[in-house]
C-alpha cells in the first residue's frame, strides 16, 4: 500500500508518467525475488535433512530456475557487495570455480562453519556454480553424509538461503519504494521519473545482450575452435534451458515495461524461443556446422528481440541504454 | 598553407578584446559536453555546484574539451575520428577557431594547453602510418598549427599537462583508420603506454605494462600535485577477465596497478571511463560507466570504496572530493560519506568533467 501510495504522490506531482515501472516492480521482480528465496530456502532445507548429492539435484535445479528469473536485474540489491557474482560466478574465464572449490576441499578450510565467515570466502567458492560442480561432478558427487564436502554443500546452500532473503528483503523495503518515488526530494538513488524506466530498460537490454554473447556466445567460441565445455551450467545439463529461461524472463520483463502494445518484440521473442526448442540442451552441436549454424540463428533472433525492443519499448520512453555505458572513448 | 587574411583577422580580434578572463564567461569551474532532449549537443560551463554558467550548442557529439588557464576559451574536439575542433568565445558563446587537421590525419579527441596557454597539443592519428602525434597549435598566431612532434605510440588519446609544462600522453596502443570506422586493426599486437614528451625535445620518458596487460589499453590521464600520473584503462581482451583499470605512475619508477576485490573488478567489465585526483591529491577516482559505479583508491593505489550509480562517467577535481556527471542528467558531489546528487536535468552528460583553472 506504501508503495501505491508513492507512486500516487508522484503523478499528481506532474511530470511524465512511466507506468511500467510499478508493473515491473509488482509483476515482475518481487515476485521473482521471493520465488528465488522461497526455492533457496527449500534447497537449504533439504540440505540440511539430505546433503547427498542425489537429494539435492532435484531442489537445485528449481534454484537454478528461479535464479534465471532474477539474474538480469543487475542493479540495486543485486549488486550490492557482489551478490550477484556471489550467486552466479559465470563466466569464470580463469576457472576459479573448480580452483577454489578444490582447495576448500583440499585444506578442509573451516570456514564453512561459521555462516558469517563463509560469506566472506571467495565469491568464486560460493553459489550455485560451486554446488553445481560438488553435486555433479563425477569425482565430488559421491560423498557422504559426514564427510567435508557434506558440509560444504550445506555451508553454500545455507549463504544461498541468507542471500536471497537479504535480497528480497532490500527489494521490499528499499528499492522497490525508491523506483516508485523516483525524483522526490528524499529519494537519493532516483532522481528523476525517468530514471527507474531508464534501469529496468538496461537491465533488459543488458540481459538479452548477455544470453545472446556470453549463453550462446561462449560455447559458439569460433568456428575453427568451438568451446561446448564452455557453455554455462553445462555439468547440471542446463545450457539451453537457461537461456529459455531467460528469454522468458526478459520477456516478462519487457511486457511490463512497456506501455503500450509490443507485437515485434512478442513476435521476435516468440521466434527466438521457437528457435530455442530446436537445439540440444547442452549446446554439444556447436562442434558441427549445421548444430553451429542453429544457435547462431538463435543468437542473431536475439539481436532481432534488441532492435524490437528499441523501437516499441525505448523510443516510446524516450529512454536508451546507458550514453555512456554504450558509447565511450 | 598560411591563410593571411584570416590569421590577421584573428589577430586583429585578440586585440580589440585583450584580457578576458574566465570572470567574463560567469566564472565557470567545469566544462562539460552533453546531449539534450532533442538529439543535438551543447557545451556547458558549470559552477562548482554544478548548476548552468553558459550553454553554447556544438555542430555534431563532441569528445572532451580543453579550458585555456586564464582566457574564457574551451576547446572542443569532435570524436574520433573526426578532424575539426572548434575555439569558442565562452563569454560570447562565439565560435573563434575552427582547427581542421592537416590531410592524412584526424583528432583523437583530447587536448591540453603548455606555456601558460600559449600553446594547444592536440593527438592525432596519421592515418598512412598509424602513429601517435601531438599537433601543436599556437594561439598567440590565432591557433596556427606550428608543427607536429611523435606521440610515442599508437592510438594517442587523452593528453595532460604536467608541472614542469611537459605532456604526459596515454598511447592507448589501438590502431584505426577512418575509413573502418572505430574498427580495432592491431589488437593482437597493440602494445599501450605512457609517454612523456617536452614538444621541443620529443619523447622523454615511456613507461610500458607487463606483456601479459599488452590488451590493457591505457587512455586517460590524471596528475596529481607532486606531478603523479594516475592512468585509466580499457581491457580490450575479454570483458570478463579481471584485470586492473588504474596505473600510478612517477618517472624514474615502474608503474603501479591498482585493483578492487573480484567481485568489484569483474562488475567493472574491463572499462574505466575517466580518472582524476580529488582536490586534496590524496584520492583517486576512477568512473566504470558499463559496471555503474566510481572506484576511489588512495593515492598509493589502495582501494577504499565503489559508489554505484548508473552510467556515471564524468569525473574530475572539487572540494572536499570529486565532482561526477552521469548520462542520466545529474551531477554528484562525491566525498567521504559517497554521492550527493546537486542538480539533475534532462540532458546526458557526455565522457568527460573537465576543471577550469586548475593548473595541474
Amino acid at each position: 500500500m506504501m508503495i501505491r501510495h508513492l507512486a500516487l504522490m508522484f503523478l499528481l506531482a506532474g511530470g511524465p508518467a512511466f507506468a511500467g515501472v510499478e508493473e515491473a516492480v509488482e509483476d515482475h521482480v518481487l515476485p521473482r525475488m521471493a520465488n528465488f528465496a522461497v526455492q533457496a530456502g527449500d534447497l537449504a532445507d533439504a540440505a540440511a535433512d539430505d546433503c547427498t548429492a542425489d537429494a539435492l539435484r532435484p531442489p537445485f535445479q528449481d534454484l537454478f530456475d528461479a535464479w534465471l528469473g532474477v539474474s538480469h536485474l543487475r542493479f540495486g540489491p543485486l549488486e550490492e557487495g557482489g551478490r550477484a557474482l556471489s550467486i552466479g560466478f559465470w563466466p569464470d574465464t580463469r576457472g576459479m570455480v573448480g580452483d577454489t572449490v578444490a582447495r576448500l576441499i583440499a585444506e578442509e578450510d573451516p570456514v564453512l562453519e561459521d555462516p558469517d565467515a563463509f560469506a566472506e570466502v571467495s565469491i568464486a567458492g560460493r553459489g550455485l556454480f560451486a554446488l553445481e560442480r560438488l553435486l555433479f561432478e563425477p569425482e565430488l558427487a559421491d560423498y557422504d553424509d559426514g564427510d567435508y564436502e557434506c558440509r560444504l554443500v550445506q555451508a553454500i546452500a545455507e549463504d544461498l538461503a541468507m542471500t536471497s532473503d537479504a535480497l528480497l528483503s532490500e527489494w521490499r523495503t528499499d528499492q522497490a519504494p525508491a523506483l516508485l518515488s523516483a525524483g522526490d526530494p528524499g529519494n537519493t538513488l532516483y532522481l528523476s521519473a525517468r530514471e527507474p524506466a531508464q534501469v529496468l530498460y538496461t537491465a533488459l537490454t543488458t540481459g538479452l545482450g548477455f544470453t545472446a554473447e556470453q549463453r550462446l556466445g561462449r560455447p559458439l567460441g569460433t568456428f575453427e575452435r568451438p568451446r561446448p565445455e564452455r557453455a554455462e551450467a553445462r555439468r547440471s545439463g542446463r545450457p539451453l534451458r537457461n537461456v529459455a529461461l531467460s528469454l522468458e524472463a526478459l520477456r516478462e520483463l519487457a511486457r511490463a515495461l512497456a506501455d503500450g502494445p509490443i507485437p515485434e518484440t512478442e513476435q521476435a521473442f516468440a521466434a527466438a524461443l521457437e528457435q530455442a526448442a530446436t537445439l540440444d540442451p547442452v549446446f554439444a552441436g556447436v562442434s558441427d556446422p549445421s548444430g553451429r549454424l542453429k544457435v547462431e540463428i538463435l543468437q542473431q533472433r536475439i539481436e532481432r528481440i534488441q532492435v524490437a525492443v528499441t523501437e516499441e519499448i525505448g523510443v516510446p520512453l524516450g529512454i536508451s541504454q546507458g550514453f555512456n555505458a554504450a558509447d565511450g572513448d | 598553407m598560411t591563410n593571411r587574411r584570416n590569421f590577421l583577422a584573428s589577430f586583429l580580434a585578440a586585440s580589440l578584446v585583450p584580457k578576458l578572463g574566465w570572470a567574463d564567461a560567469g566564472s565557470p569551474a567545469y566544462l562539460a559536453a552533453a546531449r539534450e532532449p532533442d538529439g543535438g549537443f551543447c557545451i556547458f560551463g558549470l559552477s562548482g555546484q554544478g548548476a548552468d554558467v553558459f550553454r553554447i550548442p556544438l555542430p555534431a557529439r563532441g569528445h572532451a574539451a580543453a579550458a585555456h588557464p586564464h582566457a574564457p576559451e574551451a576547446v572542443a574536439f569532435a570524436r574520433r575520428p573526426g578532424t575539426f575542433a572548434l575555439v569558442i568565445d565562452c563569454a560570447s558563446g562565439k565560435l573563434l577557431h575552427r582547427l581542421e587537421t592537416p590531410p592524412g590525419r584526424h583528432f583523437y579527441g583530447h587536448g591540453a594547453f603548455l606555456a601558460d596557454g600559449d600553446l594547444l597539443c592536440t593527438t592525432e592519428n596519421d592515418i598512412e602510418t598509424g602513429e601517435g602525434r601531438i599537433g601543436l597549435w599556437s594561439r598567440p598566431e590565432g591557433y596556427t598549427r606550428i608543427g607536429d612532434i611523435a606521440s610515442g605510440g599508437v592510438g594517442p588519446h587523452e593528453l595532460r599537462r604536467l608541472p614542469d609544462d611537459n605532456l604526459a600522453i596515454a598511447n592507448g596502443g589501438i590502431r584505426t583508420h577512418p575509413g573502418r570506422g572505430r574498427e580495432k586493426l592491431n589488437l593482437d599486437t597493440m602494445r599501450p603506454n605512457l609517454a612523456y614528451v617536452d614538444p621541443d625535445r620529443g619523447v622523454i620518458d615511456q613507461a610500458e605494462l607487463a606483456p601479459d596487460l599488452h590488451h590493457n589499453s591505457i587512455r586517460h590521464l590524471a596528475v596529481g600535485p607532486d606531478g603523479t600520473v594516475a592512468f585509466a584503462m580499457q581491457w580490450q581482451g575479454d570483458p570478463m577477465d579481471v584485470v586492473p583499470l588504474l596505473g600510478l605512475h612517477r618517472r624514474g619508477t615502474p608503474p603501479r596497478l591498482a585493483e578492487a576485490g573480484l567481485a568489484e573488478q569483474l562488475a567493472t567489465e574491463g572499462y574505466a571511463g575517466s580518472v582524476a585526483f580529488d582536490q586534496a591529491g590524496t584520492l583517486i577516482g576512477i568512473t566504470c560507466p558499463r559496471g555503474a559505479r566510481l572506484h576511489v583508491f588512495s593515492g598509493e593505489g589502495a582501494f577504499r570504496n565503489a559508489i554505484r550509480r548508473p552510467d556515471i562517467c564524468g569525473v574530475a577535481p572539487a572540494p572536499g572530493g570529486f565532482l561526477a556527471t552521469d548520462g542520466l542528467g545529474s551531477i554528484h558531489a562525491v566525498g567521504p560519506d559517497g554521492l550527493r546528487s546537486l542538480t539533475t536535468q534532462r540532458r546526458a552528460w557526455d565522457n568527460h568533467l573537465v576543471r577550469i583553472g586548475l593548473s595541474i
